[in-house]
């Protein structure tokens, strides 16, 4: 493909470009979110409805309490890690019921782009506001979100900017600033980082209503130096010199490259829309849009070339099958979560998951194939089954009663990556399991052990694990 | 760029670093062993022990000699001088490691001072990566060290399967350590029982992928998926017939790691690297009791490793040694923390080690302009040591797995050298009048290096023509003197001269038969 086509946009609309796009932009997609994707044009369908601001979600709760805006009482973290864990459900519960709103994959996007850990933060209430903030910013303006995101309550305990005083100034967070959430590395020194540090002083968090505030006694109100300007300034000083930077938008669209296209960049495609992000002064939504319908991004190299994250993969199970979301089945998949190596709100580190191939190794990948295993035999937890449906699945084709227009359609729903014509074969004898071809019914009282055969061998073949 | 053209851009890498190790003149170490097949030597294993974060070294290894500056620049965290476990009278272990001094006294632990490189990085995911990959700190190289190292010691991989894995990883996320050409080529897992269990309904395949990038990965995922499958029954079989006999439990889950690869080692699986990870070394605020936790099931782990092995008999085989992204600042910082540094001490512990302190301890009122530690030793001079002296790579086979020629250090039994070299820190680039001259056949040439630097002395004749390379490698700050032997020449005047990363130096002498 010629370079000066990468961003143009798609030309067909078809049912692959929609898959494509909703399995890169949400959790897990249904056939019905295909139809409907279809059932619009291509700008209407990603301008508004992908990209539609929605509105803000009633927030989490333990045991019907909205613990979110409680005081802090760090005395009681065995409460707190109660009140985490009904965050993570409440967010696992999003993610499974979207809607046609790509909102939720734009906040783990910022989640995983602007780092904490709850296992160092330690405070629900302060994780809670922080993927607020990101759920506000989902779309927004970048500038804007780097100044909320550096005052931060949970960012200021996690990179140490509460312990950053004008007479003992912490690097931590300026450092991270410009190597991970904005310019990358190469393009500053270590000096800008002491400088930087000096200027991102004197933020202070009210230890009972875990506000941060300003305590100007604690700000270094010097000169400093900093990416070749010369000034006394402040946080917001730092992050606009850093956003007049030309290799600032460039790396914050490798990184939407990296979670939405393919993980070794391509530099051209990223210097392209680079440009969009400046021409839009750092306003997400033009970005994407013209991401999302360009013809690099759908091009055979790229469709079906993204290692599903393990939560990509859980929550595909769930929309697929039509899971329960009750808390006893979301802690499943947070546990399950935890074992592919994503345990929700703990990234690694202040890199965040670096994804693709790290996802996978000789224990994570047989991991993965045990969990989707374990929905089709059936989950025993506290006394209930949660099972899928593998008859009711099969039915909700029009094809259900022809095994080859079954096993066309059903891999064609579940799988991006092209299949070839061995593996279909393969998993057609897997289905008839010896029995003729015309001879298939999902009436037949043995339909669904096959079914069932045949749903492992599809989830577990190495082609599920792309998107 | 497309992984394939990635891929190709990989192997051109490798074969460029293809450096040729010249042994006219006098050979700076001599090839030792004959060229061997590396497989029917090995029997050697080399546990790496990953410290995660940047450990902070000064507070690992204390120097004695100048506890007054180090506790003005550390207040705060500074080690009691009386709570220093003294190795000797100029240094000290951070008491949570008073567990291993035995070893140290037994011979079985080196300290190596000052390892980094030139141009320190001071990120942890682009210092890793350097030390992962073994490259310069200005180069991106996508593979690993020992991955590279793999391929060579296992050459027909992936075409002959191998019957115990080429490395094993404790853990779930492969390290970039054993990426290669060809892919991972570790096993990574946390418990031996737990995975045979997982792998056991997995099943291989033979449908070959299509020529796209998503075609790529689902190759990489098949190798995923073939890897384990093969593993899976023969770990388990070694780990049941191993029985290591020490308590690990002091070691936290990092001493249950050490635990696994000795009940591996002891059930005579032959994988010849391992890697633990041991995390959360980036202290930049209260780091008293962090490190102290940290050090302490450093400690514990190894020297219940280190007994195992002398049990059962098995010392003799193995060697393992600690790295970590880089050290800490020297000043601590406003959080009773500290800030990322530069150079920093690794151990290296072993029955055929050489023990001892190797290079002195850094001059903490010699810093770099950011405050840091500055290096004495490449990092790749240890990795050098280990694939020449350890696993008995040929000198050649060991500048391709590390890109180019590195000098090894004497710090392994069997390492030999006829290189003299005086660790001492000299203060200038130097070159020193050849003694004797005028010479016949043979003479001594000086030269020193006050930081690490490539080296390349080579001698001319009056008409600019290079007679002979007496040193082309990458050495260690200090002196060093070589011999030069001029059997073959005929009698005159030849100019001696050093280039290393200060410029160039040269001197005449005089040859007269």
């Amino acid at each position: 493909m010629n370079k000066s086509q990468y961003l143009q946009k798609i030309t067909i609309w078809n049912d692959e470009a929609a898959r494509h796009i909703l399995s890169r932009t949400s959790f897990g997609f249904t056939k019905a979110d295909v139809d409907f994707a279809l059932s619009k044009t291509l700008d209407d369908f990603v301008d508004n409805y992908l990209l539609k601001e929605q509105p803000e979600p009633t927030a989490p709760n333990y045991n019907g309490i909205d613990w979110t805006t409680a005081p802090n009482n760090t005395t009681n973290q065995t409460e707190y890690n109660n009140w985490f864990r009904s965050l993570v459900y409440w967010w696992l519960n999003m993610m499974s019921n979207p809607g046609l709103s790509s909102r939720e994959k734009m906040v783990w996007f910022w989640s995983n782009h602007f780092v904490s850990e709850y296992s160092t933060v330690l405070v629900p209430q302060l994780i809670y506001l922080q993927n607020k903030l990101f759920r506000q910013y989902a779309f927004g303006n970048i500038i804007e979100l780097t100044k909320k995101v550096t005052i931060d309550s949970a960012m200021l305990y996690y990179l140490d900017g509460v312990r950053n005083t004008k007479n003992a100034p912490n690097e931590n967070y300026a450092r991270e600033l410009l190597e991970l959430f904005t310019i990358g590395i190469g393009n500053y020194t270590e000096e800008d980082i002491k400088q930087a540090a000096r200027a991102l002083t004197g933020w202070r968090i009210n230890s009972t209503t875990l506000t941060s505030y300003f305590d100007a006694a604690g700000f270094d109100n010097g000169t400093k130096t900093f990416l070749g300007q010369t000034g006394n300034f402040g946080y917001q000083e730092i992050v606009n010199i850093i956003f007049t930077k030309q290799p600032t938008a460039e790396f914050l669209c490798r990184k939407l490259y990296k979670e939405f296209v393919y993980y070794q960049p391509n530099e051209d495609y990223v210097k392209q829309l680079a440009e969009i992000m400046r021409a839009n002064n750092y306003n997400l939504k033009p970005v994407l849009s013209a991401l999302y319908k360009s013809q690099y991004f759908h091009s055979a190299d790229i469709r079906g070339a993204k290692i599903k994250s393990p939560i990509e993969l859980l929550i595909t199970t769930v929309r697929q099958f039509g899971l329960s979301t009750d808390n006893n089945f979301l802690n499943y998949i947070r546990t399950k979560s935890g074992e592919l190596q994503q345990d929700i709100f703990n990234p690694p580190d202040v890199r965040g998951w670096e994804g693709q191939r790290k996802w996978m190794s000789t224990t994570t990948y047989p991991a993965r194939n045990n969990y989707t295993d374990s929905i089709i035999n059936g989950v025993r937890i506290s006394s209930l089954t949660y099972k899928a449906d593998v008859v009711a699945y099969a039915r909700s084709f029009q094809s259900s009663e022809n095994a080859v227009q079954l096993v066309e359609d059903v891999t064609k729903q579940l799988i991006q990556f092209p299949l070839s014509k061995a593996r279909k074969d393969s998993l057609l004898s897997t289905l008839l399991d010896g029995a003729a071809v015309y001879d298939w019914s999902t009436y037949d009282p043995q339909s669904k052990t096959r079914l069932e055969k045949f749903f492992k061998a599809l989830m577990r073949l190495p082609e599920f694990q792309l998107s | 760029m497309k992984r394939r053209e990635f891929l190709r851009n990989l192997g051109m890498v490798t074969g460029a670093g293809a450096v040729t190790f010249s042994i006219a003149g006098i050979p700076i170490k001599a090839f030792a062993q004959p060229f061997m097949n590396i497989q029917s030597i090995s029997g050697k294993i080399l546990v790496l022990i990953q410290l995660k974060g940047g450990n902070d070294g000064l507070n690992t290894i204390i120097p004695l000699d100048q506890y007054s500056i180090y506790s003005s620049k550390r207040p705060n965290i500074k080690i009691d001088e009386n709570l220093i476990v003294k190795l000797n009278d100029l240094t000290g272990f951070h008491p949570a490691l008073a567990q291993l001094k035995p070893l140290f006294e037994e011979g079985k632990l080196t300290v190596i001072q000052g390892v980094g490189y030139l141009n320190q990085n001071r990120s942890h995911f682009r210092s890793t990566d350097i030390w992962l990959s073994a490259s310069d700190s200005d180069k991106y190289v996508f593979d690993g060290w020992v991955g590279r190292y793999l391929l060579k010691a296992f050459p027909d991989y992936p075409n002959v399967p191998h019957t115990h894995p080429m490395a094993i990883q404790i853990g779930s996320v492969q390290s970039g350590l054993f990426d290669s050409p060809q892919g991972g080529l570790a096993v990574a897992f946390s418990d031996p029982n737990a995975f045979y269990q997982l792998v056991s309904g997995i099943s291989a395949d033979n449908d070959p992928p299509p020529s796209t990038i998503a075609g790529d990965e689902l190759k990489f995922l098949k190798e995923v998926a073939a890897l384990s499958i093969k593993y899976g029954s023969v770990i388990k079989e070694k780990a049941d017939k191993g029985n290591p006999q020490q308590d690990y439990s002091k070691g936290g889950t990092f001493g249950g790691q050490l635990k696994i690869i000795a009940d591996l080692i002891a059930g005579g699986l032959e994988t010849p690297v391992y890697l633990a990870t041991l995390d959360g070394f980036d202290t930049h605020a209260n780091q008293a009791n962090t490190h102290q936790t940290l050090l302490s099931r450093l400690g514990e782990s190894i020297k219940s490793f280190q007994a195992d092995l002398d049990q059962l008999a098995l010392a003799d085989k193995v060697v393992v040694l600690t790295f970590s992204e880089f050290g800490r600042r020297v000043n601590e910082n406003g959080s009773a923390g500290t800030d990322h540094g530069a150079a920093l001490p690794m151990l290296l512990v072993g029955k055929n080690i050489q023990g001892g302190i190797f290079g002195s301890n850094p001059d903490l009122t010699k810093l770099d302009s950011n405050g840091d530690i500055k290096f004495i030793h490449d990092f790749r001079q240890i990795y050098a040591t280990m694939l020449k002296d350890h696993f008995g790579m040929t000198s050649q086979q060991v500048n391709d797995v590390l890109l180019k020629d590195f000098q090894a250090l004497p710090l392994l039994k069997s390492g030999i050298t006829d290189v003299t070299y005086d660790i001492a820190i000299p203060n200038d680039y130097a070159l020193m009048q050849n003694y004797p001259n005028p010479f016949n056949p043979s003479t001594k040439i000086q030269y020193s290096l006050p930081q690490p630097s490539e080296v390349n002395l080579k001698v001319y004749d009056m008409l600019g023509r290079n007679v002979s390379t007496i040193v082309n490698s990458y050495q260690s700050a200090g002196s060093y003197t070589v011999n030069f032997d001029g059997s073959n020449l005929a009698s005159g005047t030849y100019i001696y001269s050093l280039e290393t990363i200060a410029g160039k130096i040269s001197k005449k002498m005089q040859l007269i038969k």
